[in-house]
């Protein structure tokens, strides 16, 4: 294993997690974005919304037992992370990171805030959640990006959004679904595979 | 602060990686998408990750080799290695899932429907953390080959699954570990799917001597390499 300087190792190949991702992996809250710990009080900062949504296959059936894991900044826009030159002022009550999975009908559900855009180098960030999907068959993770509807001047100018053909970009659009105790509801359907028009549009990992 | 974290990304060698779909497994024919991935710059969304995750992923579950106190069925293995970046510095406090079939080749999961015993005492799930030098370790047991269905006789050699979680969104990687000599290894349509041979190789653990391991473990060493560098390389 050892390298001369200069002379990276390589990644190690992926591989699908297969049918059999433990549901005992699981734990209460672990799609709940709002808070740090399962027994910690949910933050106080940013709008809490639920996201939810199925994740089909090539014709439109569900894709059962996947799991995906959702990352995004906190209702400002910071990461609590060394990369974020404004991680000292990120929100200490808010994780930022959640995980579902789907059930028998492809449902998947994150409770979380609307997280705040910020200044990247690439340009302005709008709003958003980036979303890495496994499954049984999915041999690479499947990145996706989703952004909000009433942030349509932000979605406007965000360098990645910009990257998707102009038609493709409502693909990435939550949809406004209704409310649940008092929180917004969005809903983001993912399609795996399918026709040009539908199918999501994923990212490079 | 921890050592510099990775800030550099470049996409992965494909040649390194699983290409689809793959005969006999439904799920790359329905569930890859036929466009091609859309290359993006990588923002700081991309570039940052969670780094706290262990108060919300336990770490501690790394002797899956008894439940309750009782013994699993099966040959007793320690599998350990470390995580590295491509830098070849260790990751530390990096997240290590894994799970696995039982000696039987039957997962304890309730889809696993196989007509093949199940283990009281193995469950066949661990979660730990990485230490200062990036490395983890297992107690647990040989897992067992088992057959694919309606795949015409495709066995998978015995496998653990490895989900790796940290410092940055892009480093995140799930694979596979294989075992030294088995011959099922040369016919695997997953291991296969990567074309690079020594890609493919660097699936496969390694023996550690006996001598070296105390107890009565067969010891297998697994390094992982995980994506990522650093703008400024050491000196
Ligand atoms: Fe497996």
């Amino acid at each position: 294993m050892s390298a001369l300087p200069n002379s990276p190792l390589v990644p190690a190949g992926w591989q699908t997690i297969g049918p059999f991702f433990p549901r005992t992996f699981f734990n209460e809250g672990d799609n709940d974005l709002t808070r740090i710990a399962p027994t910690a009080p949910p933050t106080a900062l940013g709008e809490t919304i639920i996201l939810h949504g199925h994740v089909l296959q090539e014709g439109g059936g569900p894709c059962v037992n996947a799991v995906l894991e959702a990352w995004q900044a906190d209702a400002l826009g910071h990461f609590r992370h060394p990369l974020d030159p404004g991680h000292a002022k990120a929100d200490p009550a808010f994780m930022g990171w959640g995980r579902a999975w789907t059930d028998a009908e492809g449902h998947f559900e994150f409770r979380t805030i609307i997280p705040g855009s910020f200044a990247d180098t690439s340009g302005p960030r709008a709003p958003h959640i980036n979303l890495g999907i496994l499954g049984s068959g999915i041999m690479r993770r499947l990145c996706t990006t989703v952004f909000f509807p009433q942030h349509a001047a932000a979605n406007t100018a965000d360098p990645v959004l910009a990257v998707l053909p102009a038609e493709l970009r409502p693909l990435l659009l939550a949809q406004p679904d209704g409310e649940r105790d008092g929180l917004r509801v969005f809903r983001f359907p993912v399609l795996l595979r399918g026709e040009p028009h539908e199918e999501t549009p994923f990212f490079l990992d | 602060m921890p050592d510099a974290l990775p800030d550099l990304f470049a996409p992965y060698d494909e040649h390194t990686q699983p290409q689809v779909p793959i005969q006999h497994y439904a799920g790359t024919y329905t569930r890859n998408p036929r466009r091609p991935p859309f290359r993006r710059p990588v923002t700081r969304t991309e570039l940052t990750g969670p780094l706290d995750l262990s108060a919300k992923l336990h770490p501690g579950d790394i002797n899956l080799a008894e439940t309750n106190g009782k013994p699993a069925q099966g040959q007793l293995i320690y599998v350990t290695g470390r995580i590295l970046d491509e830098d070849s510095r260790p990751v530390a406090g990096a997240l290590v899932e894994m799970w696995q079939a039982n000696a039987a080749g039957r997962y304890f999961n309730p889809l696993d429907q196989r007509d093949a015993p199940l283990d009281p005492n193995f469950i066949g799930n661990g979660r730990c953390q990485t230490d200062a030098t990036g490395r983890y370790g297992f107690f647990t047991i040989k897992p067992g080959a088992y057959p694919v269905p309606n795949s015409n006789k495709w066995w998978r050699p015995p496998h653990i699954h490895f989900s790796i979680l940290g410092p940055s969104s892009l480093s995140r990687l799930v694979t596979q570990m294989y075992f030294p000599g088995d011959p099922l290894n040369a016919v695997d349509l997953l291991l296969l799917s990567i074309a690079d041979r020594e890609a493919q190789q660097r699936l496969i653990s390694s023996h550690i001597p006996t001598q070296q391991i105390e107890g009565e473990w067969l010891g297998f060493q697994h390094n992982m390499v995980v994506r990522g560098r650093h703008a400024t390389p050491p000196l």
